[in-house]
């Protein structure tokens, strides 16, 4: 099928706007015809790159400096030969196993050993995690005696299998929580690390996870807003872009431009973007009515790249219902690209004229973070752990409602230099607060007060 | 133009160490939803929390100019929507105190005169809580030692920010005077009472931690020349 990409529109006829996406067999397209029908994705694109080997802590000195890379030598010095073990629920795909693939050699690299393993389960194991993860995030949940002895049994299963020799052991998230029970027959400082809003959770979940967590030593959460009350030190670490990533690496302009040209962006115009999955809860069809009040004063283009819609049905249907609030505006262009473009997605949130993220219910919102810190003047709501990052007029911008993102592109798009300043801003903020390496200086803090250093409240 | 001749000066008699201090995030008990339970909790919570939201925040957001001061100033603006107490929040000084006692006592004092005044403002619910958190700090070393002026203006320009933040700001708590430990050390080991001076009185809250950083330099080589 030829791509139909770089086809000049007429600029005397409308031109209908460009959805790039994974080209189905007919028959598995929805009945009802989208708007506009889908485009071959560029072949480049279509399979997932060899990932690069990690970066080395010295890597990260052009960007932190080399007093900042100096201090996190110090501190792991304290550390050093410390073992710790890391434990989560999968070891490709999502947020954390990412994070644990950057954290887990830099920690090695800085004398702190660190192992990484993954539990294992069956079909309904899963299926029970998967309900409890929801449920902790606030859904309607009926908890079962058989689904609370599933969830114990695999816990059970993964703990006899593990040993738990480390003087630290961190368990990511809900899954294998239960491990906790292995703490009686170790010597370690156990940790739970929490990804998940715990702010609104389903009281028979998490009442019947309670007693687990309440054995822990310690409890990190995502945000203030995410923990709950315990009697266990709870600690606050953001979540974090590592800097160095294919999402997040310098680019030189000639990549931009050619993954610019390759989906269609015209970067001699402004470029609104907005990154996210095809979700209701990301508003995407907000995003475009923000858009089209905001064209009526200022010229822009629109970018909405994410994923999600071919494996997702609901995904599905909210990027029908998005093709057809863009009806047949070509300066529209929707992306629905597979999971591996990072690459794609950095040269896109790059080329970028200003970035939106109109969520109306987010976890840390990382995709702002990325924005951030690729200096770019940033529009988002204000929901979950997006104030922790935007300060309003000072790092970015926060939004409550359609119009609110409209003014702010207006007002960003005819403003240059003070978007400019909240872009250089927000990407200072990052920098201080959200990278890989100061992630890497808490767990090398974290590791060393449990160790018995005993910190200091204030300056003495 | 007769030139006037200025005294050499002095070796130092003691090495600047330059340390830096790292810190971890523990979030509190202390949650307020209201500015009647912003100021209970002012009231309550530990120094170190008062120390977060006040000394330490300074260091997270170093890169701005103007327009933040402290966290309760913040919240009591994008929260509580009160640009009243957000601005005489914000005009806390935490220079102006050597203990956290004085910093709270200041804090506590703004908002019961603001809620004498503005009682309908008392029991607002805000947009979204405050979360009191609290520091756990770590003070390291750094390879820097300057035991001559042009070596410390040499490391005051490579340490990072942190290490500013922690002579420059912090200092204060640590040596229970209005000073700081670059002022400390120009004054009493090379005897330089007005370059010392000039320094102690650049504005934190108008200049980035690294504009603090370009300006102690800056001064600091004007006494050299």
């Amino acid at each position: 099928m030829k791509s139909e990409r770089n086809r000049a529109p007429s600029p005397d006829q409308p031109q209908a706007s460009k959805t790039l996406t994974v080209v189905e067999p007919p028959a598995s397209r929805p009945a009802a015809a989208p708007v506009r029908p889908g485009r071959e994705l560029p072949s480049s694109v279509l399979t997932p790159p060899v990932p690069p080997p990690p970066p080395h802590l010295d890597d990260y000195e052009s960007i932190i400096g080399a007093a900042q890379v100096e201090a996190l030598r110090f501190l792991a010095a304290d550390v050093k030969g410390k073992t710790v073990k890391m434990v989560n629920s999968t070891a490709v795909g999502g947020g954390v196993a990412e994070m644990l693939n950057r954290l887990v050699p830099l920690l090695s690299e800085l004398e702190v050993p660190t192992h990484w393993e993954v539990i294992t389960g069956g079909n309904d194991f899963f299926e029970v995690t998967k309900a409890f993860h929801n449920a902790l995030h606030g859904t309607e949940y009926e908890l079962t005696k058989n689904a609370q002895e599933i969830f114990l049994m695999y816990n059970e299963q993964n703990l006899q299998r593990m040993q738990f020799e480390e003087e630290v052991v961190v368990i990511h998230d809900p899954q294998p929580a239960a491990l906790i029970r292995a703490k009686e027959r170790s010597k370690a400082k156990w940790v739970w690390r929490c990804h998940i809003d715990l702010s609104n959770p389903n009281p028979s979940v998490w009442e019947f996870l309670r007693p687990c967590i309440e054995k822990y030593d310690a409890a990190i959460f995502s945000s203030q807003s995410f923990a709950r009350q315990l009697p266990i030190p709870q600690y606050l670490f953001y979540p974090c872009i590592d800097p160095l990533s294919e999402k997040n690496k310098e680019l030189d302009d000639s990549v931009i431009q050619k993954v610019c040209d390759e989906f269609g962006i015209d970067r001699s115009r402004p470029i609104v973007t907005q990154v996210s999955r095809f979700d209701r809860l990301k508003d995407p069809v907000g995003v475009i009515a923000a858009y089209k009040l905001a064209k009526k004063y200022v010229d822009c283009q629109l970018v909405l790249a994410g994923g999600g819609a071919k494996d997702d049905p609901e995904g599905s249907v909210v990027l029908q219902e998005v093709k057809e609030a863009a009806g047949n505006d070509p300066d529209i262009i929707i992306l629905d690209l597979p999971p591996w473009c990072a690459l794609e997605i950095n040269a896109i949130q790059r080329a970028s004229t200003l970035v939106v993220q109109k969520s109306l219910r987010e976890g840390f919102g990382l995709t702002v973070t990325e924005a951030m810190w690729k200096g770019k003047p940033t529009i988002a709501g204000a929901v979950g752990g997006i104030p922790n990052q935007i300060i309003h007029k000072l790092t970015g911008v926060l939004v409550h409602s359609v119009e609110g993102c409209a003014f702010q592109i207006r007002y960003l798009l005819t403003h240059p230099e003070f978007a400019r300043r909240i872009g250089m801003n927000g990407r200072e903020q990052v920098k201080e607060n959200f990278l890989m390496t100061t992630n890497v200086k808490r767990w090398l803090l974290l590791f060393r007060i449990l160790s018995g250093s005993k910190p200091s409240p204030i300056p003495t | 133009m007769p030139t006037v001749e200025r005294p050499p000066l002095r070796k130092p008699e003691k090495t600047f160490y330059f340390k830096t201090s790292e810190h971890l995030l523990r979030i509190g008990r202390e949650k307020a939803t209201t500015l009647e339970e912003l100021l209970k909790a002012l009231r309550e919570c530990p120094d170190s929390s008062i120390f977060q939201h006040t000394f330490r925040t300074l260091q997270e957001h170093h890169f701005i100019r103007q327009g933040f001061s402290n966290d309760f100033a913040h919240w009591s603006l994008s929260a509580c929507h009160e640009p009243i107490l957000a601005e005489q929040l914000a005009s806390v000084d935490v220079r102006e105190f050597t203990d956290i006692a004085g910093v709270r006592g200041r804090m506590v004092e703004i908002v019961e005169e603001f809620l004498q005044e503005h009682p309908r403002s008392t029991a607002r619910a805000a947009h979204e809580p405050f979360y009191f958190c609290a520091a756990d700090l770590v003070v390291l070393p750094t390879p820097f030692a300057p035991d001559t002026l042009p070596d410390f203006v040499d490391a005051l320009r490579q340490v990072s920010l942190h290490s500013i933040h922690h002579h420059f700001i912090e200092a204060r708590l640590r040596l229970k005077r209005m000073s700081n430990d670059f002022s400390n050390w120009l004054e009493q080991e090379v005897g330089l009472r007005d370059t010392a001076s000039a320094i102690e009185r650049i504005d934190i809250y108008t200049n980035t931690l690294e504009g603090v950083r370009q300006q102690i330099a800056r001064i600091v080589g004007q006494a050299l020349n």
